[in-house]
């Protein structure tokens, strides 16, 4: 396939649901910031917070798992198009900014996901690339899904 | 090398293929570089204004914060090049592919001064 077809292909699959590509995005990236707020709900509870909650255990732990795979799955579509086809920009502060979180966001993710696996690690460490990684992906969606709510169309 | 310093090492590895990646835009379409841009109105004007009303207002008569486009004298090409690779407050692909194309169409069909 010639690689300026890939744009064309990723048009025509995600217009068959949402009405542009970049009404596409802001809805993938929305679904993965609920996704987030999940996460970050229920490992709040893992940890005793949230005491209104359900107790913390087997289902808790269940939630923020499969919460924290579709969200990742949320993002792909929206990394694949913004990096490979948009690719970095800088016309102003926002995309600026939406670049560089943009840029760190899956470098966050893999270092929560081995600091998850590293147990010699001191107790801090996994809440404190949980929040880095939470707020990371909370500004990426205010300086893109956000602002085409905000500025362009609120709808699909 | 400590094993505290895999996550950050491993993480940062991603980080800087991440910005190669972004550097290297692997799939960009060619903007257009002033070739015909066919591209169908009626589709073009239904994709403006669910997409670029909000900033160029109903029917390209300007708003904020885009500029007025009807009578600017836009061609397609032009219009089709801005919608691509962004300009200002407005960011690259909008709208891309035969989306592209109609809104492009449907512009140059306003701007005719």
């Amino acid at each position: 396939m010639p690689l300026a077809d890939v744009n064309e292909t990723y048009t025509d699959l995600v217009t068959t649901v949402f009405s542009t590509t970049i009404a596409a995005k802001a809805w993938l990236a929305t679904a993965a910031l609920a996704l987030v707020v999940v996460q970050v709900t229920t490992a709040a509870r893992i940890y005793g917070r949230l005491g209104f909650l359900p107790e913390r255990g087997a289902a808790v732990a269940t939630v923020h798992r499969w919460s924290g795979r579709l969200a990742f799955l949320c993002t792909l579509p929206v990394f694949f198009h913004c990096v490979t086809i948009l690719g970095w920009q800088t016309p102003n502060a926002r995309v600026a900014a939406h670049a560089v979180l943009g840029t760190f966001v899956y470098g966050v993710f893999v270092a929560k996901v081995l600091v998850v696996r590293d147990r010699s690690l001191p107790g801090w460490a996994l809440p404190a690339a949980g929040v880095t990684l939470a707020s990371t992906l909370g500004l990426l969606w205010a300086t893109s899904a956000l602002w085409y709510f905000v500025n362009v169309r609120f709808g699909f | 090398m400590r094993r505290g310093w895999r996550p950050i090492v491993a993480g940062g590895v991603v980080v800087v293929a991440t910005f190669v990646l972004a550097q290297a835009q692997v799939f960009a379409p060619e903007a257009p570089s002033g070739g015909p841009v066919r591209g169908d109105v009626k589709r073009g004007a239904a994709i403006f204004a669910s997409t670029c009303a909000g900033c160029h207002g109903e029917g390209g008569v300007g708003g904020s914060p885009g500029p007025r486009l009807v009578g600017s004298g836009l061609d397609a090409a032009e219009v089709a090049a801005v919608v691509e690779q962004g300009r200002g407050v407005m960011p690259p692909g909008l709208v891309s592919g035969a989306e592209r194309d109609d809104v492009a169409a449907y512009v140059a069909s306003i701007a005719a001064p």
